[in-house]
């Protein structure tokens, strides 16, 4: 099965910075947000978000995963 | 080429710099981390199937629930775990797929079978016990950045399947009669289990890579301290019999039975009688794999192929 990553970003609580909690692996956006919602169920998150990694731009690095286009095999 | 030398990723990581790429790291660090990932993907992975097959034993609908949701969560720890590694270039597909089941890293403890909801609750106060003990240790002083942020979710949910775990066992232990009775069963033969988990004693261990890279802080005999410093009382308090106790004058646990022993997988018996037997011999039965080995492996990987199936004949038509 075909997948991508996508990185996941919630917030706890109303008022609370956006923060990357991890990443998955899925076939597509569909499928990406059901997984992400499943795999990081520890907190009643108040907002969660996922992100395709291939759409992160890097800014000042260019080592690290955000950097990396392709995994590394 | 990756920055440093290996003695100064040494030096520097033990002056408390936070290792975040792969480029960042020399071919030994990344051994060695690679390592220590693939036992935790793996133990988190194999615990799933072990823990699944047991949840049948629940005694009712809210058990099952707390049963199934532990498996859930182990099955994210997992995949959570396999996905590190995939950044550090090894493939998760090959990891989980491509195995044979005696390859996987995960202990012999896991590949026994648990029989009764005795034993899935005792799993839960020992083993993953056991889990926190390791994870929080590395999570501690591990100085790699993303496995450290990914362990605050997988500890946050190790401490609630402990709880439930322990729980559990208060109140088994409480009821008495056939309760205490299967209780006692399953500490017999689990207690040990998890005592030989955490591997070689420090005055036979070589030369540990993953302490010199700060990818943990404690030896495996500290750590097996620290867990029995939370199990033994706890037994204790529940009048469960374990083969430790406090020695006043080394301020440690001491066991009361012969390190490392024989253990009969059929009967579940630690042969105690036989006497002490060598490392050797202990890493022989791991490496030969316990009775459920394939069993389990067969059971997280065994639909795959079958749903890829279906998906490429429709591509195909
Ligand atoms: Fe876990
Ligand atoms: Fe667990």
């Amino acid at each position: 099965m075909k997948e991508s990553v996508y990185d996941v970003f919630a917030r706890k609580d109303r008022g609370d910075a956006l923060q990357h909690i991890g990443y998955i692996d899925a076939p597509d956006a569909e499928l990406a947000r059901v997984y992400a919602w499943n795999t990081y169920n520890e907190q009643n998150w108040f907002e969660m978000c996922i992100v395709p990694r291939a759409q992160i731009i890097a800014v000042n690095r260019t080592d690290g995963p955000f950097a990396r286009k392709e995994a590394v095999s | 080429m990756p920055p440093f030398t290996d003695d100064e990723l040494k030096a520097k990581v033990h002056d408390g710099y936070i290792v975040e790429s792969v480029e960042e790291m020399t071919e030994g660090y990344r051994k060695s981390l690679v390592v220590q990932l693939t036992v935790q993907a793996d133990t988190e992975l194999m615990s799933a199937p072990a823990y699944w097959m047991a949840a049948r034993h629940a005694p009712s609908t809210n058990t099952q629930v707390s049963a199934h949701a532990i498996i859930q969560d182990e099955l994210a720890h997992a995949n959570i775990a396999y996905r590190l590694l995939e950044d550090l270039g090894v493939s998760k597909e090959r990891l989980v797929y491509g195995r044979e089941p005696h390859e996987f890293k995960h202990p012999y403890g896991f590949d026994q079978p648990l029989d009764n909801w005795a034993e899935l609750v005792v799993a839960n106060g020992f083993f993953d016990r056991a889990g926190i003990t390791l994870l929080s240790d590395v999570y501690n002083n591990t100085s790699y950045g993303p496995l450290k942020r990914a362990l605050v979710k997988v500890d946050m949910e190790e401490t609630f399947h402990l709880r439930h775990g322990e729980v559990w066992m208060r109140r088994l232990a409480k009821a008495g009669g056939d309760a205490r009775a299967m209780l006692q069963r399953a500490v017999d033969w689990m207690f040990p289990m998890t005592l030989e988990w955490f591997g070689l004693p420090d005055d036979m261990k070589r030369h540990s890579g993953q302490l010199d890279y700060k990818l943990k802080g404690l030896t495996n005999d500290q750590l097996r301290q620290v867990w029995m410093q939370s199990t033994v009382p706890l037994c204790e308090s529940l009048d469960l019999d374990v083969p430790a106790h406090w020695n006043e004058e080394t301020q440690s646990f001491d066991l009361d039975y012969p390190f490392p022993c024989e253990y009969d997988a059929e009967d579940k018996i630690w042969d105690f009688a036989g006497g002490e037997i060598t490392w050797d011999q202990v890493f022989t039965r791991w490496k030969a794999r316990g009775p459920m080995n394939e069993r389990y492996v067969e059971s997280v990987r065994r639909s795959r192929g079958q749903v890829q199936n279906w998906l490429d004949s429709s591509k195909a038509a």
